[in-house]
């Protein structure tokens, strides 16, 4: 029998530039085609009209499976995730005793080097799977800017197998990333010197890129 | 004596009594101590979502690209010396109508890392910024709701370098919702 899973992407680079959806399809290695229909979403299209919200409910409300996957956007999701799920959250309200409920797994990545900055956003999807009528299946929440390591790899392709057995993400998975991916001191200092080329890529000075235009 | 702001964003999707009362009695409470107050009505304006590009970082350091309210709100908000966010608790966090404009102050900051104790975070463009108070308005106590819009405001203020950040939770019904947010004020705007 056919299964369907629904990946959410939250980041408003969408489907093909963003670091979500490149995590997601390492994720998704472990999914077999012919057992698997996967549906992608790009949340800020889908709350864009009534039609592609009233899309993302009925693909939602029909997935065996979701992947929500986004970065974390001050200590939290995405302004239009957060407003998807509202829209999800209040046409589930009335459904059914007897409505699907499909499985929710979370990737979330943030670019600061720990992946602990991750947990106030982890605890919000907890709760926004409780009140969609979802069943939890486990997060993964990387740090680093969406840098992936073996290591990281290795977690995702876990993570994918144990969703497309019908697992949910293990204790010794999410703990394989609880680690940053390098010395947070290296992050800082190659972080900061990636901003300032790329200023200097667009004609700024280092001391332009420290301008403060409301004072 | 300088004459103390407070920049409040009304976060509410809709016309929501509750917290529209929660708004005015913030004002009141502020205005009988002499701040001055302004009030942005995010549900009336126009801001789009971030669109995660880092111009504000690296292209017009400190600007978003997108021209639109969200710039207003944010120069207020640098501009105050207490930023309040009335919202209802959504999914343990803000509305998306707050969240939008919260997303858009990134500007604030600068791209540049460092050290917050131990934890790497953004560095600060500007050399003061506001206190934070968060305002939440939950149909009912929700321990778990509660506990993650603390933690969200807290890590807000770490984020956005508020020296001080407060969080009042309001539940529908509450017989004096005007008492805990004066408590609240009171806790955030200590000198």
């Amino acid at each position: 029998m056919t299964r369907t899973l629904t990946v959410l992407i939250g980041s408003p680079r969408g489907l093909d530039r963003s670091n979500s959806a490149a995590l997601s399809r390492i994720l998704l290695d472990a999914f077999d085609e012919s057992v698997w229909t996967i549906d992608w979403i790009h949340l800020h299209e889908a709350v864009g009209s009534k039609d592609a919200a009233a899309k993302l409910v009925a693909e939602v409300t029909n997935s065996d499976l979701i992947l929500f996957a986004a970065p974390l956007y001050v200590d939290s999701l995405p302004a239009p995730a957060i407003e998807a799920f509202e829209r999800v959250v209040a046409a589930r309200a009335g459904r059914p005793d007897d409505a699907k409920t499909p499985r929710f797994a979370v990737l979330l990545n943030c670019g600061f080097i720990e992946p602990r900055q991750n947990a106030t956003a982890v605890e919000i999807c907890r709760v926004i799977s409780d009140a969609a009528g979802f069943e939890w299946f486990g997060d993964l929440a990387l740090g680093g800017g969406g840098h992936v390591t073996g290591r990281i790899r290795k977690a995702l392709r876990e993570a994918g197998a144990s969703l497309a057995n019908g697992f949910p993400i293990s204790p010794d998975t999410r703990k394989r990333v609880r680690r940053p991916v390098m010395p947070k001191l290296l992050y800082v200092l190659g972080g900061n010197l990636m901003w300032r080329r790329l200023a200097k890529a667009n004609g700024l000075t280092k001391e332009a890129l420290l301008g403060q235009p409301y004072v | 004596m300088k004459t103390r702001s407070a920049c409040i964003l009304d976060g509410a999707p809709r016309d929501v009594p509750a917290l529209d009362d929660a708004v005015r009695h913030v004002v009141k409470t502020l205005d009988e101590r002499g701040w001055t107050t302004t009030v942005q009505r995010l549900r009336e304006m126009e801001i789009a979502p971030c669109r995660g590009c880092f111009a504000c970082w690296v292209k017009t350091p400190g600007e978003c690209i997108i021209d639109d309210a969200a710039r207003d709100v944010a120069r207020a908000a640098i501009h105050s010396d207490l930023l309040v966010y009335v919202t209802p608790v959504t999914f343990g966090g803000y509305s998306s109508t707050l969240k939008k404009a919260v997303d858009r102050m990134i500007p604030l900051i600068l791209p540049y890392f460092t050290f917050v104790g131990s934890e790497v975070h953004h560095i600060r463009r500007y050399p003061t910024a506001p206190n934070l108070l968060g305002v939440g308005l939950m149909p009912e106590r929700d321990e778990r709701q509660e506990r993650a819009f603390r933690a969200l405001i807290r890590r807000n203020s770490i984020n956005f370098h508020a020296a001080d950040a407060e969080v009042c939770l309001l539940h529908e019904g509450s017989l004096d919702p005007r008492s805990s947010i004066v408590a609240a004020l009171e806790e955030v705007t200590a000198e």
